[in-house]
């Protein structure tokens, strides 16, 4: 009988769950970065480059803003310092909170989407940025207008919420009343594909 | 086959008997010799062997909720990739080029001329309607389980239309099923 043949591991990514050389046919190659970045780094040698420049970058800024924290000792080490270098300056503010990075704008957005001819869909996303909880806004939606409401995944990842039917007119008033927190200058319209403010 | 296939694709699931226990391991074993020293780890003797059997005449064999092979009516016994991965050398292998690789991975059959530009390879053993080993060019592992359409040697001499039948690749729907409860 033949030898036992040693069984291969093989690297499989988390995120997408192919082989990690395989990533870059997967359905999101942008999502499974940074886990490649960490784990597989051999594989995509241009991601590696890529990220130590920004690598590099992060910890010279950090080096700085700590330099300059401690030196002020003023104990405000998550605050940007005040008369950081110039050159720094604007990094350094979003760096010391980490998650900053990309601060998404606080918006709700609402879309009508007509599907053939008569039958429609209102789109209202962004709800979840004021602290709403999507699963109850769509209860609460559904019920108001007596239609059907359901949150999905919208064709960026983020979640929205589809109300069955136009109510797109009715709504901002019902949505400032139900959250206070959301001011109706919050609240834009997609009309021909252009952005245009409720208010 | 499996690009829609899911749980709702199976229609029964039976643990056979002893007899046909014997039957399903022996024809792996002929149809992959390489694999026989390790099928007492694969198909342990004492776990119950489970033939879930789906639509469109497909079975699959399952240990421990894991699917481990699958075959159409009663064609050859094909591994699913994730056991390929593990025993790679047990099937012939083709290659394909860089450029079929999505094509390869939304499904689409493998035409004879991603397997015979610079980047594809051909196993010139590689006869007509087996289960072959679908690599492609600078990848390491597997990237779907085919069948040949002809053998290696017609893929390179005709060069057009399909080579291979795209049984199982990564991302499908068995793929996705990695335990069956
Ligand atoms: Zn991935």
């Amino acid at each position: 009988m033949a030898e036992k043949p040693q069984s291969v591991r093989v690297l499989y990514c988390p995120v997408c769950s192919l082989p990690a050389e395989y990533c870059e046919f997967g359905p999101d190659f942008e999502k499974c970065k940074p886990w490649l970045i960490e784990n597989a780094p051999e594989l995509y040698p241009d991601l590696l480059k890529d990220s130590n420049d920004k690598e590099a970058d992060k910890v010279s800024e950090q080096l700085k803003s700590v330099g300059i924290s401690s030196s002020g000792g003023d104990g405000t080490t998550t605050a940007a310092p005040s008369g950081g270098t110039s050159t720094s300056k604007q990094e350094v503010k979003r760096l010391p909170g980490g998650k900053i990075k990309k601060k998404e704008k606080q918006e709700v957005v609402i879309e009508k989407i007509v599907r053939n001819k008569r039958k429609c869909v209102t789109v209202v996303k962004g709800l979840d940025l004021f602290g709403v909880k999507l699963s109850d806004a769509s209860k609460k939606l559904g019920k108001k207008f007596a239609t059907g409401a359901s949150v999905v995944k919208g064709p960026t990842e983020k979640e929205q919420i589809d109300v069955q039917g136009d109510i797109a007119y009715d709504i901002v008033e019902f949505i400032t009343e139900t959250w206070p927190d959301v001011p109706e200058t919050a609240i834009f319209f997609i009309e021909d594909g252009r952005k245009v403010a409720a208010a | 086959m499996f690009k829609k296939f899911s749980s709702e694709d199976v229609s029964s699931q039976n643990q056979v008997k002893a007899s046909v226990q014997r039957k399903i391991r022996q024809s792996i074993a002929d149809e992959y010799p390489g694999l026989e020293p390790v099928l007492d780890d694969l198909l342990p003797k004492k776990s119950p062997l489970i033939v879930v059997k789906c639509q469109n005449h497909l079975n699959l064999v399952m240990v421990n909720n894991v699917p481990l092979f699958f075959n159409v009516r009663d064609g050859p016994y094909m591994p699913t990739l994730r056991l390929l991965h593990q025993y790679p050398d047990i099937m012939k292998k083709l290659q394909v080029d860089r450029g079929a690789i999505k094509f390869v991975l939304s499904g689409a059959n493998i035409m004879c001329p991603g397997l015979t530009s610079p980047g594809g390879a051909l196993d010139d053993d590689a006869l007509a309607e087996t289960p072959v080993a679908i690599m492609a060019e600078g990848k390491k592992h597997a990237l779907a389980i085919g069948f040949t359409k002809m053998s290696a040697k017609d893929i390179r001499a005709i060069n057009k239309g399909i080579g291979v039948d795209n049984m199982h690749y990564l991302n499908d729907g068995l793929w996705k099923m990695e335990r069956l409860e």
